[in-house]
């Protein structure tokens, strides 16, 4: 029963060795990632998109603010915001996803480090990994459901989403903001591709190699 | 008086995690996508793709004030070092006249709006490419901040204090 004796990992050394000499100090081909750079985009479009359809959904409240503010508003232009916004956030968080997966292969988080809620870093990794694949498909679905409804179910009906689509919407913006905390986690407490505390667990003095 | 301010975390903030990062999601993503949408709107003739960007221009310039506050706090705690002091001082000369840039040209939409919403002058899609210049100068410039010197990561925050890096 040999498969129960656990192997130490350290036997067998990382396949990023193979090409760490194409890689710089962050661990990366390039200089700056290219995952949190995406995120700006799932995340604004998709918190922007779902904030529109609510202003679309309350906009009988709402308009005589506007009247006040003498600024021309119609509803049918807040859930074009609440359409495109959400229709642009799909199209993009491929690459998001993509771009996370290409460098999440290549990070080397800090050892020994536990982040605010207590997971190490493999954890972390693994959570935001699932949870991003996880959140692609929400956010999918979710445009696909906001689709029906613009062009099939509510056409002809001034408020152009339902009430659960609000709420599933106002639930998922909830997780996407755990989900990217792990994320911002992995940079600030794990050091994951930042030049700075790569170089710092390496021993190296920032004075000198980062002047 | 000093006791009188919150305790600094690990990464030197009175709070758990950067505040500016996550308040810039709105400028960027909705500066951008208004460029974007521009640009379909005039490629496709799909007039209402203007209201689109429209909207997400004015929550890019209400949201930028919004990061200029928390980009100054989290600026005034980062102690930067090295090259990272003038690569902080041209993000932060860029992201106030991005705020200038930014409210300008929503006044402008919104004038342009009141006679036509369904119609975009060319000179727009001009004043579209500064501002998407701009923005990935000042997302570049950020980026070198966190990615490449690691402000507020409590590797380089430890670093700082122990005077192993000035």
């Amino acid at each position: 029963m040999n498969a129960t004796i656990p192997l130490p990992m350290m036997a067998i050394p990382s396949p990023i060795n193979e090409i760490v000499d194409q890689l710089g100090a962050n661990d990366l081909p390039y200089t700056i990632p290219i995952h949190p750079n995406l995120v700006h985009f799932t995340i604004g479009l998709f918190a922007i998109g779902i904030a529109f359809d609510f202003a679309g959904a309350f906009y009988p409240l709402e308009k005589r603010v506007f009247r006040f503010l003498a600024l021309p508003v119609t509803r049918t232009g807040f859930h074009d915001v609440g359409w495109y916004n959400v229709l642009a956030c799909s199209v993009i968080t491929f690459f998001t996803v993509a771009a996370g997966f290409f460098e999440m292969l290549l990070a080397v988080p800090l050892p020994g480090i536990h982040s605010v809620i207590g997971q190490n870093a493999i954890d972390t990794m693994l959570w935001h990994a699932i949870g991003g694949v996880a959140l692609l498909l929400i956010i999918v679905a979710m445009t696909i459901w906001r689709g029906y409804l613009r062009f099939v179910w509510r056409k002809d009906l001034g408020r152009q989403v339902t009430w659960l689509y609000l709420a599933c919407g106002a639930v998922i913006l909830l997780v996407m903001g755990i989900h990217g905390s792990l994320g911002a986690w992995l940079a600030s407490e794990f050091g994951v591709h930042i030049t700075a505390d790569q170089l710092l667990a390496a021993g190296a003095d920032l004075k000198e190699a980062l002047p | 008086m000093l006791e009188l301010l919150p305790p600094l975390n690990d990464k030197n903030l009175p709070w758990l995690d950067v505040i500016h990062p996550i308040i810039v999601h709105f400028v960027i993503a909705m500066a951008l996508i208004t460029v974007v949408f521009d640009l379909f709107g005039v490629i496709t003739r799909k007039r209402n793709l203007f209201e689109v960007s429209f909207w997400n221009l004015v929550v890019a310039t209400v949201s930028i004030f919004v990061a200029i506050i928390f980009g100054q706090i989290e600026a005034g705690l980062a102690s930067p070092y090295g090259a990272a002091r003038d690569i902080l001082n041209y993000h932060s000369t860029i992201g106030w006249s991005l705020a200038g840039v930014l409210g300008l040209f929503t006044g402008c939409r919104y004038v342009v709006r009141q006679k036509d919403p369904t119609r975009l002058p060319a000179g727009f899609l001009v004043i579209d490419g500064v501002l998407a210049t701009l923005v990935f100068c000042q997302v570049y410039l950020g980026d070198m901040l966190v990615w490449v010197y690691g402000l507020h990561t409590v590797p380089v925050v430890d670093a700082i204090r122990s005077g192993a890096v000035s």
